[in-house]
């Protein structure tokens, strides 16, 4: 199918459609303007031949017809009988050496003809003229054109010429506006194909279909999403690392501080490894938020294919069960499937439903709920809050009015996921359909399902 | 239990080995791939704790090629790597259950006891084995009201019984599951733990067959399986 549109200003397609018509529609011009100068000098040849004829033609007529009408003796010039009356193209006179008429022809107008006319050719006040001055002097034969009778053969001419580029110039529009859109399809599906693969999916784009003006191109563009790409992969697998690298460690001394209290016999000593245990729990646990922040800033946020989301959200439900009651709805047909990185989902809804059991009200359930479109969103039960409360929310290390335990850096992790993969996210309270309690609802991009 | 541990950090395994033997089971201590494939050649294990990232390979990969061989054998995986894509690859290649580092020692133990019910095709933790009222979970045994107190060694024994209630167990199968390679078994060990068992429990709790092993008694097995009212 051929998608015609008006492209843009400064578009290959409109610039090369206008330049190629244009171009023709020039050329053909020129073409008919010297085709138009060549005919008529054609035409003039032509003509004056003609004229000259004529001339030539009627003095023996003439001469004949004056010597037998000399011995009438007449003084009127005569006018030659005509079969019948008609428009003269070419008109003739015929004059003695004082200049009085002899003959004419039945249409001559007098105007046109000057006293006395050179031998030749000669340009009268409107018309081409010839005269031949034959018998020494005594007979004078001129012969005029019909003013613009040459112009109108040169100008009908022309007219002809043009007439096909008035009809051949939408046409040529047209055809090559089309033949420029189809040439330039395959460099349109590269571009499309860019656009798609704006947002964190960074495998090369196929050259092979591109003309070798745009190919060249499409090199340079993989090769830089190359780089990006090992820049994004050497950045994840650092995350990565130092999370493994982290984690470690910090599993090792507070698993050796639990080992040590439960060692100790009760007493000071066996206090303070609840409190290096404390602390190193504090540690894991910050540790882990950095390392989420980290994660939910770089750009890995979009999968390298659709996933289905809600096996990871069960997961983080399973492991977050301990913590308190959660209401769940999943969407009806069991599954979404989204171009969100199935990791920054979890992540996302984990810091979600955590901050919902660490701030809502304990004796109510936490609701979460994922819709067939995409809508993601955690009521934690709760008082109405303050609309200030809830713009100060998503700054870094806020911990709000809580005793809870918490870096303060779930919902920056969760904007910076949301806003990474241009989801909404809205803060509402009370929870829609509800008489407190905060909602926290994000827009998940939804997978378009390719077909085929 | 006997237990494998795989594990490369030094400090982080000898704390988990130490909070798995406290626990009463027999725990090995692989620090490379390589010896713990050697060491599931030499003795059956109940659980493997595996990390995923060892220095001779993937944890993964150990774990897949296990399962291809017709590994039965239940597996918790012990990782740093906590993004939940991680956790879907290690489940679907096998694992039982999957513990993220850092993790807390007390889940580790009650995740493994977890896991070993559910092998034992009981997930209950709640036991009713003739007069005995059992919460494996708690590690708690009342009987006619009275609660009594097992060590961790005396309860790993037990726990063998009532894991697999109408087996018959060897002693050697007993010495495996209570020992490791790095500790001496004494020959009369497992006589002298039954005699513990018989004493706090009842003298009717375990039978001797006789040149073949012991078993749950006949009037203990006759209530067992069913959780309490």
């Amino acid at each position: 199918m051929m998608h015609v549109a008006w492209p843009p200003r400064g578009s290959l397609q409109r610039r090369l459609a206008l330049a190629l018509t244009g171009g023709v529609m020039a050329l053909w011009l020129l073409a008919t303007v010297a085709a138009g100068l060549l005919l008529r000098r054609e035409i003039d040849e032509v003509f004056d031949s003609a004229l000259q004829e004529v001339v030539q033609r009627v003095l023996p007529l003439a001469y004949t017809e004056i010597l037998a009408r000399e011995a009438d003796a007449g003084s009127d010039p005569q006018r030659i009988a005509s079969v019948g009356a008609h428009r003269e193209y070419i008109t003739y006179i015929v004059r003695d050496a004082s200049g009085r008429r002899l003959l004419q022809s039945h249409d001559a107008d007098l105007a046109q003809f000057p006293p006395n006319p050179a031998h030749g050719f000669s340009d009268g006040p409107s018309s081409r003229l010839y005269t031949e001055i034959a018998v020494s002097g005594t007979i004078v034969v001129t012969a005029a054109e019909r003013p613009g009778h040459r112009q109108k053969a040169v100008r009908d001419a022309i007219r002809l010429l043009a007439w096909p580029l008035v009809l051949l110039l939408p046409l040529g529009i047209a055809g090559t506006w089309v033949l420029v859109a189809v040439t330039l399809r395959p460099v349109v599906a590269f571009r499309h194909e860019i656009e798609a693969r704006g947002s964190g999916h960074l495998a090369p784009v196929s050259v092979s279909h591109l003309p070798s003006e745009i190919a060249p191109v499409a090199e340079a563009v993989n090769a830089l999403m190359a780089r990006v790409r090992r820049a994004l992969d050497a950045e994840r697998s650092f995350t990565a690392n130092s999370a493994h690298e982290l984690r470690t460690p910090v599993a090792a001394a507070l698993a050796q501080a639990q080992r040590l209290r439960a060692e100790l016999p009760e007493g000071a000593a066996r206090a303070r490894t609840v409190e290096i245990e404390s602390a190193l729990k504090r540690l894991a646990r910050l540790s882990e938020k950095l390392l989420q922040l980290a994660r939910a800033e770089g750009a890995s946020l979009i999968g390298e294919a659709p996933e289905d989301l809600v096996p990871a959200l069960r997961l983080v439900l399973d492991d977050l069960a301990a913590e308190g009651a959660v209401a769940v709805a999943l969407p009806p047909a069991g599954r979404f499937v989204s171009t969100l990185d199935l990791d920054a989902f979890a992540i996302l809804a984990r810091n979600l439903i955590e901050n919902a059991l660490k701030h809502g009200d304990a004796s109510q359930p936490v609701r979460v709920a994922l819709t067939d479109d995409g809508r993601f969103s955690v009521v934690s039960p709760g008082p109405v809050l303050e609309p200030v409360m809830l713009a100060a929310m998503t700054q870094r290390f806020v911990r709000g009015t809580t005793m809870a335990e918490g870096a303060g850096l779930g919902l920056s992790i969760v904007q910076a996921i949301a806003q990474g993969v241009g989801a909404e996210i809205a803060f509402v309270s009370p929870a829609t359909g509800q008489a407190g309690g905060l909602e926290v609802a994000v827009r998940l991009p939804a997978a378009t399902l390719k077909a085929g | 239990m006997r237990v494998l541990l795989v594990e490369d950090d030094p400090i982080l395994g000898s704390a988990v080995r130490d909070q798995v033997a406290a626990d009463g089971h027999g725990v090995d201590w692989a620090k490379r791939l390589a010896d713990a494939g050697a060491f599931v050649r030499l003795a059956h294990y109940d659980l493997i704790l595996l990390d995923l990232m060892l220095p001779d390979g993937r944890g993964l990969d150990f774990l897949r090629a296990r399962r291809q061989a017709g590994d039965t054998t239940a597996v918790i995986i012990l990782t740093a790597r906590d993004q939940v894509s991680d956790r879907i690859a290690g489940l679907n290649a096998g694992a039982d259950d999957y513990l993220v580092k850092p993790f807390d020692l007390a889940e580790l133990s009650a995740r493994l006891s977890a896991v070993a019910r559910r092998y034992g095709g009981n997930p209950n933790p709640l036991m009713q084995i003739g007069g005995l009222t059992l919460d494996l979970a708690a590690r708690s045994i009342v009987r006619d009201g009275h609660s009594i107190s097992l060590t961790a060694r005396e309860w790993a024994l037990f726990d063998a019984f009532i894991q697999r209630p109408t087996m018959l167990l060897s002693k050697a199968l007993l010495e495996e599951r209570l020992y490791t390679f790095d500790s001496e078994v004494e020959s009369n060990t497992i006589e002298v733990y039954v005699g513990r068992l018989r004493k706090k429990l009842g003298a009717e709790v375990i039978e001797t067959v006789r040149g073949m092993g012991y078993r749950l008694g006949a009037a203990t097995l006759a209530g067992c399986g069913k959780s309490p009212p």
